[in-house]
């Protein structure tokens, strides 16, 4: 079952001097097992929208249904919340316990699991982060490194068993190292656990490597939406959208223009590497 | 040319609690000359911001001494001096802003210093017309985008009248254009006026474009030159959990493939033209 965004508008402050239009009109429907990516520059539109996948917004016009059930009713929130795991920006912010263990807990705890199931789910949740339980739940959160709190933040989001997880810029002001920590943890939670993730992100080389989908905001509304290497082929439309392409992309692209017979769309610097060899082999044969 | 910064045999150790203590700075000797754009790299908790907080005496060294155009940071005498010689600017541009105007905010630092009002009046006109933010001189800058209130903090930092600009990632909370944006502000800076620049990043396309890359790692300086020296490094730089650009990776892929390009490719127009002049070989 999908999240499905109905032809929905949303208005911060309506009514007020202070109106502002965020979302215009938006469609989309997320299917069960995707790996989307959402970009978009600052102000597209992006935060606004990921926060009606669970029903923290509701549209002011429009509808959003997640697996078949209406947000914008009261009674369903619990179960939405649940079912739609949201991770915000810097959510290390958001840890507040003496331990990693109490902190991943603080959710299922709202559950009415036993103490054995909640200690199971913490287990299973640090685990899926790539953090030992045995070396890490008696810590304080705030003694780990940037990368570690973070991956504790979104082990309290997986605690709760979500089948969707939403991502809002999860590397942020992490290092190369901890950014591919990350992102390696979130493409086995799809891949492995089959979890539906929609990652918001910035980075062109990260979307390319992982996501199967992209869709990009703009001004309120969906600008593009298509396979990354379908997008990839029109640099100047995402340029003009606050977006780039990768850097191995934007170089194939040149090769190919010179030299027929060069595939353009290429998404990952291994790819790349095939390809000219196989392109170079072939001009050594000739 | 004369030296703006000098650190000798820098150590600095947090002091967390009564006995535990972390070293931060590990015998740190180091020598930035007036007009430089340096950028350090490293990963968190490598030691690049403290090393950046003490180039204008935000933190003093537990041993040895900074020099700022020769005044040692820890001559409290001459914290004004230093301070006005090396501004900062920080990650979170919303962290800076003081006023609810754009002009506004770019006048707080030198009315602090204060200047006649027609001397700020002018200080300010010229800052804002650096950072290109002329035309929201009157805006709220709660109402800009990240990287517009970036270049206001930046010009707020100008209208000091700096020598030397200190940014500690600049650009980590900000979107691609944003990025860009400030990039493209701080060379002008360096190119245009003259001011010594050092950029703290976790962005290798940055990075690349300084004229000096400075890589630090547990504290101590691991890596010093030219970005084409220190990017060639890519298995070092692996190893200290630092990335290399694409291109760099893919000219390495090939050369283990037998494909031996130019040494030291660091941007696409490099790596297209090597791999034209490679084809036209063949």
């Amino acid at each position: 079952m999908p999240i499905c965004v109905t032809d929905v508008t949303y208005t911060y402050q309506p009514g007020t001097p202070f109106a502002a239009t965020a979302l215009r009109g938006v469609n989309l429907t997320i299917s069960e097992g995707e790996f989307l990516g959402l970009s978009g520059h600052t102000g597209s539109g992006k935060s606004t929208l990921i926060q009606h996948f669970n029903g923290l917004l509701r549209p002011t016009e429009g509808q959003v249904s997640v697996d078949g059930v209406d947000t914008a009713n009261r009674n369903n929130r619990k179960a939405i919340r649940q079912k739609v795991g949201l991770v915000f920006q810097y959510p290390e912010h958001q840890l507040f316990e003496e331990t990693v263990a109490k902190d991943v807990a603080f959710g299922p705890r709202n559950l009415a699991l036993s103490e054995a199931e909640i200690e199971e789910r913490v287990q299973e949740a640090l685990t899926m982060v790539g953090l030992d339980p045995a070396k890490y739940a008696p810590r304080s959160p705030f003694d780990l490194s940037g990368g570690e709190m973070r991956r504790v933040a979104i082990a309290g989001v997986l605690a709760m068993n979500p089948s969707y997880l939403i991502l809002d810029e999860p590397t942020a002001g992490l290092d190369p190292r901890g950014r591919n920590e990350i992102l390696g943890h979130v493409a086995r939670l799809h891949k492995e656990l089959g979890l539906t993730v929609v990652l918001v992100s910035h980075s062109m080389e990260d979307v390319a490597r992982l996501v199967d989908r992209l869709v990009i905001m703009h001004r309120g509304q969906v600008a593009a939406d298509g396979k990354p290497r379908e997008l990839f082929g029109e640099p100047e439309r995402l340029k003009e959208l606050g977006l780039g392409i990768p850097q191995v992309t934007e170089l194939m692209r040149r090769i190919a223009a010179k030299y027929p017979g060069v595939r353009p769309d290429v998404l990952t610097v291994k790819e790349a590497a095939a390809e000219l060899l196989r392109y170079l082999g072939r001009q050594a044969d000739a | 040319m004369t030296e703006m910064f000098r650190l000798e045999n820098v150590w600095h150790r947090y002091s967390e609690g009564e006995t535990v203590e972390r070293v931060a700075l590990k015998d740190v000797t180091l020598s930035i000359k007036q007009g430089e754009f340096v950028a350090v790299i490293g990963h968190n908790g490598s030691g690049k911001s403290t090393l950046a907080k003490h180039l204008n005496a935000l933190l003093l060294p537990t041993e040895g001494c900074v020099l700022v155009k020769g005044w040692d940071t820890r001559d409290a005498k001459h914290l004004w001096d230093i301070r006005q010689t090396a501004g900062m600017v920080f990650q979170n541009p919303d962290n800076q802003i003081v006023a609810t105007a754009v002009e506004e905010d770019v006048a707080f630092g030198p009315e602090n210093l204060g200047i006649p009002a027609a001397e700020i009046r002018r200080r300010v006109d010229e800052a804002l017309k650096i950072v290109g933010m002329t035309e929201y001189r009157r805006a709220a800058p709660h109402l800009l985008s990240g990287g517009q209130k970036q270049r206001i903090a930046i010009a707020g930092v100008l209208a000091m009248q700096p020598e030397a600009m200190i940014l500690d990632e600049p650009t980590a909370m900000l979107d691609p254009s944003g990025r860009r944006e400030v990039m493209e502000t701080v060379l002008r800076l360096n190119r245009q006026e003259g001011i010594t620049i050092v950029y703290i990043t976790h962005f290798m396309e940055e990075a690349v474009q300084a004229g000096r890359v400075v890589v630090m790692d547990g504290g101590q300086k691991v890596l010093d030159g030219v970005p084409r020296e220190v990017f060639t490094q890519v298995a070092e730089l692996r190893r200290l959990g630092l990335d290399v650009p694409q291109v760099t990776e893919l000219a390495q892929h090939l050369a283990r493939r037998g494909i031996k390009l130019q040494p030291g490719i660091l941007t696409v127009e490099e790596m297209e033209a090597e791999l034209c002049r490679y084809v036209s070989q063949m």
